[in-house]
């Protein structure tokens, strides 16, 4: 069983890595490279600004998660018992369904010099009647991108949080530090949080192993002058001169042993905090005074959400604009030019929309068979753990690259079958958080009960099992859908350029000078998200709202 | 010498065109032999996705192409050719000699070089059987022969042409600079307001070229193979000129646009004040567009600008070979053309040999409207040969060494 599960979810990944690290090592048959040499690491080092590209892709990726991480965290404190929450969850739910380049395109739009916000301030404020030679988005030294990032990283980890905070009596807790004197800051910092960071570490993982990686997004927010390290190898895998490709294998290896320093880095950091928090708890500080600047915090942690909403609004103003010269600060006239060419986009939107379906549909499957299949022990399984959030350890561009050599050679590359299956492996481990759980909390007793009145295996887990488990299989599902849409790098390699998705599309569009369709296909990239949530949220409310014991697991 | 060995091979292809002429009837009954095996299927086009206008003529050929041929077209967009080739190489790496990914691929340059070098086209040369071949003269345009002085072999199907031709907001900028040495004092006057595609972009690239040719007075070692010549002695004047001209580019040189598009939105945006295009009417169909303000205008130097001609490739394990060469016989043909020589579609100027197309072809040639920032055929008359292709990957990576550290 564990064999299986093994040989299903780590081979493709092992088979994409040795593709990079052969030739990393300087073995490369076809082009003639059959000698293990120290070559490829030595040119790679050799690339101008290499080392630059390197600091660039750690920097952005550790601070990114640091500050997406303190947001996440001031905003659960800060605003978690306000009224408006409620919308700022839906926000949040709608913010981690877009794909990071719709965020990414939409930040460009909002924040470059000559975006949408500096057409609103000028001339009026700044007195620019031309954008100014300043160097924002993308700027040197990669702001931009660890903004972008952070717009998306802040809604995933407040979702993760939510669900973690779920299973934890958080009114205990804070009417206990504030009986003990503690001001709401201190409570939920010392308290609280730390419950909660433990339960959300792997999420955190991954987001720091994709911030250090990160190719759609960085393509967009990253400086170019050297790029990120990641950015940096994909060049070198597109250039004309094949050989080219041994040292950017041997780039794709750095970018893996970058991300497992990064880890390395984060465990340190973790202990660091550990300890001194320790110090904290014993100091018997009750920080009142940090109560007071709470709203100021929580207004700065929400900022990236509020750019990211307001550069989609531009995304959208674009995509129906006609001529929109600076500094106005709306467009001169509109036109419906680019929605009407939305035909054209049709088929790559129904090809997201299968391919999104099917990997989702396929992980749930997967997933469902091995809660019922397997016994607990096996569930809990090291390596098969391992194997299954492999994803979120290996940075995609370490592995796709040898994959796409591997599926080119059996032939599979551009079909279906491969792009579906490379979907599912980065869908399951998310599929996996939100259903195995599930499965476990379900009540043995209600399965006897039915099992007494003559009711089958089959009848019990459709009748039985699958309506109690409806809101955790909508929510993985949901997120599966938009997992799938979020995808760049993995369509690119395996799709061969055969099987192409809206989200492809948006980036070369936005790479491209061009505006409108760029901002259309922004647009377009958000729908099947949107769709998707709309379909499964009220779907769901409509046929189980009734039945008020069945909320758990619901999308928040 | 080296004009002499262009012109005895001109003379050699001419020779062959005029033996074609008579073997005609043969090639068409060949060609129209492919279109039953071509019926029902599909053509992966891979091509350059980064500009709206280009796409959508691609998407109106293909709307054709399925009702007449019964032939699928798709527009596979690429960020660059390149990433083609490399896709390529994979797949003959991975021995996949059949049912490859590509079945035709715009191209041309440097990309169709290693294409060549690497055996990535089709074994059989496949364009002068093309019934609408007849309808180019590779006497009055060369360029369809030697792709950047690269043979073609037949390989690769003359789709297009293409100029630089620099663009400019007439209402900010009275009198454009005509030349690279006008142009440095431009940027040393004026800071911040000129910049290029970062290389390896294709339009960045070419505009190194374009100086060091201007620069170097068309020194002859450039239409040669790179390493016949002194690279750092040669290519010193360009260095000079961009070391001198860097504190005062856009972002001070620091960053750079990713490709012209981007270039041109820069122009629109006001935040420079020159763009470049390797497409004379790309300004007018942008002023189309509503992208670029109605007063720009465009221009060339003086001393003329670099002219190329791109083409379409069949890669050599195209999974639909036979629909790939009826796709680049209908992008060839006179109606086609037409249309995309139209500034308010795309604005690419014609392979074609005027002349030798039929009264109605020729008057839809005539009919087209000439943008409002297009440049006439004779302001158009100066244009500068490409080097050898070998120049372009040692310039990129010189280019690389000096700035991409972006210090």
């Amino acid at each position: 069983m564990i064999i299986s599960g093994l040989l299903m979810f780590l081979a493709p990944i092992l088979i994409g890595v040795s593709g990079v690290l052969l030739p990393a090592a300087g073995y490369f048959p076809a082009l003639g490279f059959t000698q293990f040499s120290a070559h490829p690491a030595l040119s790679f080092f050799d690339t101008p600004g290499v080392g630059t590209a390197i600091w660039l892709a750690l920097k952005t990726g550790l601070i990114a998660t640091v500050l997406s991480l303190l947001c996440c965290f001031i905003i659960l404190t800060g605003l978690m018992h306000y009224r408006g929450f409620a919308l700022l969850r839906r926000t949040l739910a709608a913010l981690v369904a877009v794909p990071h380049s719709a965020i990414a395109i939409g930040l460009v739009f909002l924040l470059a010099p000559s975006g949408w916000l500096m057409r609103i301030l000028s001339p009026t404020v700044t007195g620019f009647t031309s954008p100014p030679d300043w160097s924002l988005i993308p700027d040197p030294h990669g702001w931009g991108l660890i903004f972008g990032l952070m717009a998306k990283e802040i809604p995933f980890l407040l979702m993760v949080s939510l669900a973690a905070i779920a299973t934890l009596p958080i009114r205990r807790f804070e009417n206990i530090g504030s009986s003990l004197g503690y001001g709401r800051l201190a409570t939920w910092m010392m308290l609280i949080l730390p419950l909660i960071y433990r339960q959300i570490r792997l999420p955190v993982f991954a987001v720091l192993v994709f911030s250090l990686s990160v190719v759609d997004m960085a393509l967009l927010l990253a400086p170019s002058l050297p790029p990120p390290l990641a950015i940096l190898v994909l060049h070198g895998f597109l250039d004309a001169d094949l050989a080219t490709r041994l040292p950017a294998s041997f780039g794709a290896f750095l970018q893996m042993a970058l991300a497992i320093a990064g880890i390395g880095l984060w465990s340190v950091a973790e202990a660091v905090c550990s300890y001194s928090l320790q110090y904290f708890q014993r100091g018997g500080w009750r920080l009142h005074i940090l109560d007071r600047c709470l709203p100021v915090f929580s207004t700065i942690a929400i900022i990236p959400i509020i750019a990211a909403c307001a550069g989609l609004v531009a995304a959208f103003l674009w995509s129906i604009a006609g001529s929109w010269f600076f500094p106005s600060a709306l467009p001169q006239s509109f036109q419906l030019i680019h929605w009407q060419d939305v035909g054209s986009y049709m088929k790559l939107l129904q090809t997201s929309l299968w391919l999104a379906g099917g990997a989702s549909f396929t992980a749930l499957l997967v997933v469902l068979a091995w809660s019922y299949a397997a016994p607990e022990s096996t569930l809990n399984n090291r390596w098969l753990l391992g194997s299954i959030f492999m994803p979120f350890f290996i940075p995609q561009i370490s592995f796709l690259l040898g994959m796409q050599i591997s599926l080119s050679h059996i032939g599979l590359d551009g079909t279906w079958l491969a792009l579906i299956w490379v979907h599912m492996i980065f869908i399951l481990p998310y599929t996996w958080l939100i259903v195995i759980p599930a499965r476990q909390a379900l009540d043995n007793r209600l399965d006897d009960v039915a099992a007494t009145l003559g009711a089958s295996e089959w009848k019990r887990f459709t009748r039985i099992h699958l309506p109690l488990m409806a809101y955790p299989l909508g929510t993985a599902m949901f997120i599966g859908v938009s997992v799938s849409m979020a995808l760049y790098l993995p369509t690119v390699f395996v799709g061969a350029g055969r099987i192409n998705t809206i989200t492809v599309e948006a980036v070369s569009l936005a790479s491209g000078g061009s505006r409108g369709p760029a901002g259309l296909a922004a647009m377009l990239q958000i729908t099947i998200p949107v769709i998707s949530f709309v379909i499964i949220h009220w779907g769901l409310r409509y046929r189980f709202g009734r039945f008020s014991g069945m909320q758990s697991g619901r999308l928040q | 010498m080296i004009c002499q060995r262009r012109h005895a091979m001109i003379q050699i292809y001419a020779y062959l065109l005029l033996g074609l002429l008579f073997i005609y009837p043969a090639q068409s009954a060949h060609f129209d032999s492919l279109k039953p095996a071509a019926k029902g299927q599909t053509v992966y086009f891979n091509a350059w996705g980064g500009d709206a206008k280009i796409n959508s003529y691609i998407n109106w050929a293909g709307d054709i192409i399925k009702q007449r041929y019964g032939i699928t077209l798709v527009h596979v967009k690429l960020t660059d050719t390149a990433s083609a080739v490399s896709r390529l190489l994979a797949e003959k790496t991975a021995g996949r000699d059949s049912d490859g990914t590509i079945d035709l691929l715009w191209v041309n340059g440097e990309n169709f070089a290693a294409m060549k070098r690497a055996d990535l086209l089709q074994i059989q040369p496949w364009v002068t059987h093309l019934p609408n071949w007849q309808l180019t003269d590779p006497v009055a345009l060369p360029a369809i022969l030697s792709d950047f002085a690269e043979p073609t072999d037949g390989k690769e199907s003359p789709w297009g042409r293409a100029q630089l031709v620099f663009a400019y907001n007439s209402e900010k900028l009275r009198t454009p600079p005509r030349s690279a040495n006008a142009l440095a004092q431009f940027i040393k006057n004026n800071p911040g307001r000129f910049t290029f595609p970062q290389p390896p972009d294709f339009i960045g690239v070419s505009f190194l070229k374009q100086v060091l040719i201007e620069l170097t007075k068309s020194h002859p070692s450039l239409y040669s193979p790179v390493d016949d010549a002194d690279f750092d002695a040669v290519t010193a004047p360009l260095w000079n000129w961009l070391d001198a001209a860097k504190p005062n580019l856009w972002r001070r040189g620091t960053a750079y646009p990713q490709n012209y598009p981007v270039l041109r939105q820069l122009l629109g945006d006001g935040e420079i004040d020159i763009a470049m295009a390797f497409n004379p009417a790309d300004a007018s169909a942008a002023i189309a567009r509503g992208e670029l303000p109605d007063s720009v205008r465009t221009y060339i130097h003086n001393g003329g600008t670099l002219a190329n001609v791109h083409f379409l490739a069949i890669p050599f394990n195209a999974t639909a070979a036979e629909g790939a060469q009826i796709v680049a016989n209908f992008m060839l043909s006179p109606e086609a053309q037409i249309k995309k020589a139209d500034s308010r579609i795309w604005g690419d100027p014609t392979v074609l040999s005027i002349p030798r197309l039929n009264a109605k072809d020729q008057a839809g040639f005539m009919a087209l409207p000439r943008g409002i920032a297009t440049l006439s055929d004779a302001e158009l008359s100066g244009s500068l040969a490409e080097p050898h292709p070998s120049w372009i990957p040692r310039l990129e990576q010189a280019w690389k060494k000096r700035y991409a550290s972006g210090q």
